[in-house]
């Protein structure tokens, strides 16, 4: 379906995020922090969507989605953060973020979002 | 000044008692005189009278009329002197006295003003409230006092904010560092359950338990969460123009399986042509919702429970209303507070945080509007919510009416 790639410091949280998009039927890559994140990602053939976590050490989520947006990729970009008030809008309205996840994940609107951004 | 008046009446006074005194030493001076002038004057009238030297003797009895005349003249100007004297002596005394009077008064009064004006402002949360110290001793040792209570209050004042501070920062970080384990849980659970039929059916049922648990942990957290910002004055709302009639459906239908579950019945009744509110719609819902979850959890199976609304004047007004068992008076009064619930052998069984109703008046305020609850046991209750109507008058809509 979508190729994916998720950073999230957490490895329990990334092997659960692999599981639920792999039986989706979604190609899964994984990045530790925001760093292995730029690292992964290439202008030559970018990933279908990003699913960052806001707050990870090294590079934030939002640092590396800065970096790449600098770099000319416009990936569509999904943020999960454990804030339930939906990050900061007016910070991150240059980085053409598609929405906010909150922690606890609700799998069925996340599936629904990436639908609708790989449509 | 005091001290002055004080002095000068003193000396009055003194003045006026030897005045007094001495008047009287004249007095009887006088009369000792005219005896003596008398006794003159019958010595020599006896003379006259035996023919004895009888020209000094009408001398004397001339000179004695005289004496006693010049003594007489002498003491009644002496008296109106005294009198003159012991006169201008009360007056200036009973001056003085009422100017003495006046300034105790008026130096113990503006020191009492000064700490009722003070007392007020503190009263009011003016912790900044001082009085001056002056005036008699008592009035400024009572002033004393009073500055250094405002004092300590001011510090701890100062020491609980900083606590409270303290307290909200701890609640957002440690809600911010629980979602992650929480995720992990609930995800996992969640990822057995779609292997459900893998599991025996007491499998499935233990990892739903864990679920259910999970949920009401990350609600908890959540109202914990909205607490905290709420005290914190971060607890924030996107308004907008709202159709209410859709919201109220809207939450409704979130909660009709649980109460279809629990075989109450459910009336919804909205006034055609409701205007619109300036709402942050997912948290009036939230607030909807929660008086919902009341209703369906604390009445029991079988209950009526009616959500009516209809626009008062300025407002747009949401009766949520059960049949239920009631609220004690003395359970109501402090119903919107947090952490109060219902009878402990009802909250068994009902689920809920004990936050909600604070939450949800924290909402209902930063929207401008009320929320006020009414019940008695026996009676039901009825929670109504006032939200002000959206002022741009809109087009008639067609009433919504469903049941």
């Amino acid at each position: 379906m979508a190729r994916i790639l998720v950073a999230d410091d957490s490895e329990t949280i990334l092997l659960l995020l692999r599981t639920r998009l792999e039986i989706e039927g979604h190609e899964v890559e994984t990045a530790a922090d925001g760093q292995e994140v730029v690292e992964k990602v290439s202008a030559a053939a970018p990933p279908d969507v990003l699913l960052l976590d806001a707050m990870m050490p090294r590079k934030s989520g939002i640092d590396a989605l800065r970096e790449l947006r600098a770099a000319g990729i416009d990936t569509p970009a999904l943020i999960v953060s454990a804030h339930t008030d939906g990050g900061n809008d007016e910070d991150h309205a240059d980085l053409a973020i598609s929405a906010y996840i909150t922690k606890p994940i609700d799998f069925d609107q996340l599936f629904k979002k990436i639908a609708e951004l790989t449509r | 000044m005091t001290i002055g008046f004080a002095i000068a009446f003193a000396v009055l006074t003194g003045l006026a008692v030897i005045g007094v005194a001495r008047f009287l030493q004249q007095r009887q001076d006088y009369e000792n005189a005219t005896a003596r002038s008398y006794q003159r004057e019958i010595v020599a009238r006896n003379r006259l009278a035996e023919e004895r030297h009888p020209a000094a003797a009408r001398d004397t009895i001339v000179s004695q009329q005289h004496r006693r005349q010049a003594l007489r003249d002498e003491i009644s100007s002496e008296t109106r002197d005294t009198a003159l004297l012991v006169g201008a002596g009360l007056i200036a005394g009973l001056t003085g006295a009422a100017l003495l009077f006046t300034g105790l008064i008026s130096s113990m009064r503006r020191p009492l003003e000064d700490l009722v004006e003070a007392s007020g402002q503190l009263a009011g949360g003016d912790l900044d409230a001082r009085v001056k110290v002056g005036g008699l001793s008592e009035t400024a040792t009572l002033g004393g006092a009073f500055n250094e209570m405002a004092e300590e209050l001011q510090r701890r004042a100062g020491e609980r904010d900083q606590l409270d501070r303290m307290k909200d920062e701890f609640v957002l970080t440690a809600s911010h560092e629980l979602r992650s384990p929480l995720t992990s849980v609930q995800g996992f659970a969640e990822l057995l359950l779609l292997e459900r039929e893998k599991l025996g059916p007491k499998q499935a049922e233990t990892v739903e338990v864990i679920l259910d648990n999970t949920r009401h942990l990350v609600r908890l957290l959540n109202d914990l969460l909205d607490l905290a910002r709420s005290d914190a004055g971060r607890l924030t709302i996107r308004p907008e123009p709202t159709d209410a009639a859709s919201l109220i459906e809207d939450a409704v239908r979130t909660m009709r399986a649980q109460i279809d579950a629990r075989g109450q019945e459910l009336r919804l009744e909205i006034e055609a042509d409701l205007p619109r509110i300036e709402a942050d719609r997912d948290r009036i819902r939230q607030v909807l919702v929660n008086l919902l979850t009341n209703a369906n959890e604390y009445c029991p199976e079988g209950a009526g429970i009616e959500v009516k609304a209809r626009r008062a004047n300025a407002e747009v007004e949401i009766d949520v209303i059960d049949d239920g068992p009631g609220i004690p008076e003395q359970q109501l009064e402090h119903i919107f507070e947090r952490f109060t619930r219902g009878d402990a052998g009802e909250t068994q069984r009902v689920g809920g945080t004990g936050l909600g109703l604070a939450i949800s008046k924290s909402l209902i305020e930063l929207h401008g509007g009320t929320i006020e609850a009414d019940s008695a046991p026996g009676r039901g209750s009825t929670f109504r919510v006032r939200l002000p109507a959206d002022p741009v008058p809109e087009r008639a809509r067609a009433g919504a009416e469903a049941s």
